[in-house]
């Protein structure tokens, strides 16, 4: 564990998730969704869990973003206040 | 003082990045209004409760959980990783099943905000 | 109420973009490879069924992307999902089955070093393994397209409507 690259991992990770969950746009917050995925696959190789890390990368980055955007492609894309 | 602050609190950082993550999610769930959100949400919170376990199991100085030949240190705890594996496994279909409910709520009421779908269940008298 | 669609519309017949087409077509197969290396590497390193099927499905996923629901939904149909889905399913049962008859009740389910694949105990295990790991990655290559389509593609009313009537 390197402690400087893991807090710079985590803190990009929380301010991605409060920008996701603040962002008007829908079809942003997925994407920002997927960002934060990649990031968190990130963080579990350098926590020294390579085949959580690769599950993640492909399942939370790639197949959870595919079913966001066709859920998307069904509703309205934008959130109203 | 100041050592047992440094030890027992920052030190352990990655619970506290787990704890906020584990809010940011909780709020998303309560308090948006729109369902995919919600959803968002829901993986974000799933994601926070990864992080605390894979935490758990990291160890300084320890290698992959994979056996090389003469390596004489030693090895981060396999056994979160293999539960977590599991659940990210549920976790997608959970994210599945969900979206599968919101797109038949689109449906039926015709938005997927939360505060319209009520005033259209009162309307209809449910 | 304001309803509006979004761009992504379904079923809707546009003309394909020539560099995202041509793109996709280049990299399916490379993706394809990956996802068979991710399979047979499960065993011994990170990957597994699991992982390598859900990026096989994210091949079909990309080509669904790019050519079109319509165009791309005939070339999948529900049946054959069904079908592929139970074969995966079938291959890690029978593998497991395989194991009790060929030792004559002696081993156990998914013991998989009497199948007498190689004449060594170990090399049958290593085989085995792999044999199962193909099972599920058939399963959830299946799973992961038909959840995608049946979220991205809303069938034709016809159909559903003349089967519950």
């Amino acid at each position: 564990m390197i402690p400087s690259l893991d807090l710079v991992l985590l803190f990009l990770i929380v301010a991605i998730a409060i920008a996701a969950i603040t962002v008007r746009d829908l079809l942003s917050a997925i994407m920002l969704l997927c960002a934060y995925s990649f990031l968190m696959a990130m963080v579990w190789v350098e926590m020294h869990s390579v085949d959580v890390a690769f599950t993640e990368a492909a399942v939370g980055a790639g197949a959870s973003t595919a079913f966001l955007i066709a859920a998307l492609s069904r509703t309205v894309r934008w959130e109203k206040k | 003082m100041m050592e047992w602050l440094i030890e027992e609190i920052l030190a352990k950082y990655n619970y506290w990045v787990s704890i906020i993550l584990m809010l940011i999610g909780f709020y998303a769930m309560i308090a948006k209004g729109n369902l995919i959100k919600k959803v968002i949400g829901l993986s974000i919170f799933q994601t926070a409760i990864f992080l605390f376990y894979i935490s758990l199991g990291d160890i300084v100085g320890g290698t992959e959980p994979i056996v090389i030949e003469g390596y004489k240190g030693i090895y981060v705890n396999p056994l979160p990783h293999v539960l977590i594996l599991t659940a990210i496994v549920v976790a997608v279909a959970t994210l599945a099943v969900a979206l599968a409910l919101v797109i038949n709520m689109y449906e039926e009421y015709g938005t997927i905000e939360e505060e319209e779908i009520i005033e259209k269940e009162r309307e209809l008298g449910v | 109420m304001s309803t509006e669609k979004s761009e992504v519309g379904e079923g809707e017949e546009r003309a394909g973009d020539v560099i995202v087409e041509t793109m996709s077509r280049l990299m399916v197969p490379f993706i394809q490879l990956f996802a068979l290396y991710v399979i047979i590497h499960g065993a011994g390193g990170p990957g597994g069924g699991f992982q390598g099927g859900v990026i096989f499905g994210a091949s079909f996923v990309l080509l669904v992307i790019a050519f079109g629901i319509v165009n791309a939904g005939d070339r999948f149909p529900e049946g054959a999902n069904t079908a592929f889905m139970s074969l995966g399913v079938y291959i890690y049962a029978g593998v497991g089955l395989l194991c009790i008859i060929l030792s004559l009740g002696a081993a156990q389910f998914l013991n998989y070093g009497f199948i007498p694949l190689t004449t060594h105990f170990e090399e049958n295990r290593a085989l085995g393994m792999d044999l199962v790991e193909i099972g599920i990655g058939i399963t959830v290559m299946a799973v992961i397209t038909s959840i995608f389509f049946n979220l991205a593609w809303k069938r034709e009313p016809e159909e559903g409507g003349g089967e519950k009537e």
